[in-house]
């Protein structure tokens, strides 16, 4: 197990390393620099030139590198060009909203998809089953900003119960996260942005749950259960669906390491201040220091997240550790 | 041996397409430039629409949409690259006062790094830019503006578009009509109107919007358009440009120029900065004198450019001198700098001195100006929060003035609707969502105004044919402006011909949008043909014994 865990995070660091060579490289790859973004075009050479050298741009690629490197290294993920900060303060405040919508949404999506999961797969062939399979592939196969817009226009503009975006009303300051999740005013600018996340997420575990449902009610240790005169709800709920929880329980790992990167669309949409945003914004800024901070960051979760549910996996189903022994 | 060879040659002609024996090369493809769709529609359609018109004149013409850092980086510093470019000057108080543009725009020295990115060069040009900088007689310098746009209608160094108008939105039922200040070209998202609104119940609060964060706010930074309006509001500045769009005293009391090359200033009795200390004569003078320090304030260091000396005359007074004489100096300098305290400056101006980072990148942790608004709150990402300063001689009535980042423009449209937002101020949608918006609610009142600015094509003079007059000035009739401010812009525009914007009335050369040479395809084809340009087979040829030279864009 020690070894195998290393080797995980062995293979953990090599990944980071490589996210990070690619996105310095990427971004120094582009035509231009970022004075042009931020900076009138019209300013003299000069004026250029210093803006280069307070972002430390004159020097080397090569340079750049091992120095980028080396801060990284001690923890240092470098000021933001655009807004005068350290990157980790700015990603610091972005991830908390991140990770709270992430949850959130994705907990909820999958409670709701291993249920409706195994029921459907329980009433297979039914009037229920014909209308839930493809409102369930409807709602995962529709981008992200239409059902949000959808969902903006229904319960904002028109009925008024909600707002239309942030995380808090205009000019309402409270103090740390803490003050945030005991704030009535949060939760209630978490909403539609937590709806659209869940009516988008649901589809995977629905489907998944019942396909493997479906599988594991034709085992035989089922049919040994109904002959056992054991109730239905009881072969479906402790013995099939536990049975059937594994790849799901994967998904929930991967859905939520993927999700901490992938809110970028519904972030926009409804302005919420997470990571998502603060990547789009630094990316079209070519804020590099804060864009590589944020991929950086979007990696390690996913590839920590990766690493747990191959981990999960193999503490849920032995076999799976047997075989990796070989 | 010679006579075949001269046969094949009169076969050869005899092969060609009329006309083809009396024209030059044919006109290389040209590429024009632009933003691509998703971020500037408006001129992505208009580019379009130019392209149309110019392939009837028998051109091949492609449209190149680049990304902006890549655009930037193309039409400003690979000067000698591209034919043609969409582009815009945009609408800021300072640019009130005609010099900036005139001057900079179309004058030589500006060919090689400077704004005169199309290589216009014309030594008559030159000399009336020149004198309207240095006449301060107004009349005679009218004159002058005026002239110089007529030489520039006759050149036709850009095709000038639209001055496009700002579409803002304001919640009647929550501010007082009355107390929007209509400033010219700029319209009432001004600062006049932040300091002089009126609220009509108990919502104090201005919730305002900007689709894009501002960059670090900052005296010695310029941090966008929507990060002027929050330190504009901070920073006090000797002068204003007024709501007539004049340069007025502010935190002076008095401006005078006693001779052309000297201005004397003197302070207002009384302020203090937000942290309770006094504002003071000696933090005037370093406010004037700190961009000039190295080049620890590159995007402020052009406006101090032209001061020789600052100096304290009395406890209150300052007089500045000038290297040369310089008509607009109230408008570009002292309604631009902004005053900042020296006793939290200067330290950080000694320290910036052996580092390489510029004052444009500090950002205090709570800024301090002497403005009619303090700082409350700042995360630019999300929300800028300031609030009305009761120690300020303009105190506003507003309590706080609440900047919302809101990249999604329907859900600010919903914001105005339900109330959350009750200003907008950042619009760049389709102005009949705006209208319809405004129809089915009542309280929403929509304004527009026309702007300063002014969208246009650049040719590049570097590149023939475009080093023809006659080419750019059948180019430019065959564009169809009226078209395009109701197309492209969905009438959100008026058709342009010249930098300066009818908004600006006093400056503006009357007629002069209805003076672009010809006006039609069929006048642009005529003007061709007249210069020697040939149409071979559909095609565009330069004229007889003119080669192409230039390599197509790539």
């Amino acid at each position: 197990m020690a070894w195998r865990l290393a080797g995980r995070l062995g293979h953990l660091l090599l990944v980071l390393w490589a996210v990070v060579s690619l996105t310095f490289v990427l971004f120094r790859l582009m035509p231009g620099d970022p004075t042009l973004n931020f900076l009138s075009p019209s300013f003299s050479e000069e004026t250029r030139a210093a803006l280069l050298r307070s972002f430390g741009l004159d020097r080397s690629i090569a340079e750049q590198y091992v120095i980028y490197m080396g801060n990284l290294l001690r923890g240092e993920l470098g000021m933001s060009f655009l807004q005068g900060k350290p990157v980790a303060v700015l990603l610091a405040d972005a991830l908390p909203n991140t990770v709270v919508l992430t949850v959130v949404s994705l907990v909820l999506a999958y409670a709701i998809g291993i249920v409706a999961g195994a029921f459907l797969a329980f009433r297979r062939g039914g009037a229920i089953e014909a209308a839930a399979i493809p409102a369930a592939l409807a709602t995962r196969s529709a981008p992200e900003f239409w059902l949000g817009m959808l969902l903006l226009a229904a319960l904002s503009f028109q009925a008024g119960w909600f707002p239309t975006g942030g995380a808090l009303s205009p000019g309402r300051e409270l103090g740390g996260f803490g003050a945030h999740l005991a704030s009535a005013d949060f939760w209630w600018h978490l909403a539609l942005p937590a709806l659209t996340l869940v009516l988008f997420s649901q589809g995977l575990p629905l489907l998944l749950m019942r396909a493997t449902m479906l599988e594991v009610l034709n085992d035989e240790f089922i049919t040994m259960a109904r002959m056992k005169g054991l109730s239905r709800w009881s072969i479906v709920m402790r013995h099939a669906a536990r049975n059937a929880l594994l790849p799901v329980v994967t998904a929930f790992a991967l859905g939520f390491g993927a999700s901490i990167g992938g809110n970028v669309v519904v972030e926009t949409v409804f302005a919420w201040p997470g990571i998502g945003r603060v990547l789009v914004q630094a990316v079209q800024s070519a804020d590099y220091p804060l864009a590589q901070g944020a991929f950086i960051l979007i990696a390690a979760v996913l590839v920590t997240m990766n690493s747990l549910a191959d981990l999960a996996y193999s503490l849920l189903d032995p076999r799976v550790g047997r075989h990796a022994r070989g | 041996m010679k006579q075949p060879l001269a046969a094949l040659a009169l076969l050869a002609c005899a092969a060609l397409p009329a006309g083809a024996q009396t024209a030059g090369d044919p006109v290389r493809p040209l590429v024009v430039l632009t933003e691509p769709q998703a971020a500037s529609p408006q001129q992505y359609q208009a580019a379009e629409m130019i392209a149309d018109a110019w392939r009837s004149l028998g051109l091949q013409v492609q449209i190149r949409p680049l990304p902006g850092q890549q655009f930037n980086q193309v039409v400003w510093y690979e000067r000698g690259r591209w034919d043609a470019t969409t582009w815009q000057m945009g609408g800021r108080p300072e640019r009130s006062d005609p010099d900036e543009l005139t001057y900079n725009l179309f004058v030589s020295a500006n060919i090689a790094n400077g704004y005169d990115f199309v290589g216009y060069n014309n030594p008559e040009y030159d000399r009336l830019a020149q004198a309207q900088r240095e006449e301060l007689d107004l009349p005679k310098r009218q004159a002058l503006i005026r002239q110089a746009q007529e030489l520039i209608n006759r050149d036709q160094p850009y095709a000038f578009l639209v001055h496009p108008k700002n579409l803002v939105a304001f919640n009647r039922a929550v501010w007082d009509e009355g107390s929007m200040v209509q400033q010219a070209g700029i319209g009432i998202r001004n600062f006049w109107t932040w300091i002089g609104l009126k609220p009509r119940g108990a919502q104090r609060d201005v919730v305002l919007n900007s689709v894009a964060p501002p960059t670090n706010l900052s005296p010695f930074n310029i941090p966008g358009i929507q990060g002027s309006w929050a330190t504009e509001l901070v920073w006090d500045r000797l002068m204003r440009i007024g709501p007539d769009g004049l340069p007025r005293p502010w935190a002076a009391e008095s401006v005078t120029r006693p001779t052309p090359t000297t201005v004397d200033v003197t302070l207002r009795p009384g302020m203090t900065w937000h942290d309770g200390q006094p504002v003071t004569i000696e933090d005037a003078v370093f406010s004037l004198q700190a961009p000039g320090f190295g080049d620890k304030a590159p995007m402020y260091r052009p406006f101090v450019a032209n001061i020789a000396n600052v100096e304290a005359t009395g406890p209150m007074s300052m007089r500045i001198t000038l290297k040369r004489q310089d008509a607009a100096f109230l408008v570009s300098s002292l309604s631009k700098l902004n005053l900042a305290p020296k006793h939290i400056w200067a330290p950080i101006f000694a320290d910036l001195q052996n580092k390489p980072e510029t004052a444009e990148s500090i950002m205090e942790r709570v800024p301090v100006g002497s403005g009619p608004y303090k700082f409350v709150s700042v995360k630019l990402t999300d929300q800028i929060v300031l609030e009305g300063n009761p120690a300020h001689w303009a105190k506003p009535s507003v309590n706080r003035w609440i900047m919302r980042i809101t990249p999604n423009i329907e859900s600010t449209l919903g914001a105005m609707r339900s109330g959350e937002m009750n200003f907008l101020t950042d619009y760049t949608g389709d102005p009949e969502l705006l209208a319809g918006l405004a129809k089915s609610a009542p309280d929403i009142r929509v304004s527009d105004a026309l702007d300063i600015g002014f969208k246009f094509i650049g040719y590049n003079h570097r590149r023939p044919p475009f080093n023809d007059v006659a080419f750019r000035r059948a180019l430019s009739a065959s564009v169809d402006r009226e078209a395009i401010a109701a197309d492209a812009w969905g009438g959100a525009a008026v058709p342009s011909n010249s930098w300066i914007s009818p908004a600006l009335a006093f400056w503006a050369a009357p007629g002069i949008d209805k003076q672009v040479p010809g006006g039609t395809v069929d006048a642009a084809k005529a003007m061709l043909k007249e210069a020697g340009y040939v149409l071979v087979g559909g095609r565009l040829h330069y004229p007889a014994g003119v080669k192409e030279t230039t390599a197509a864009f790539q």
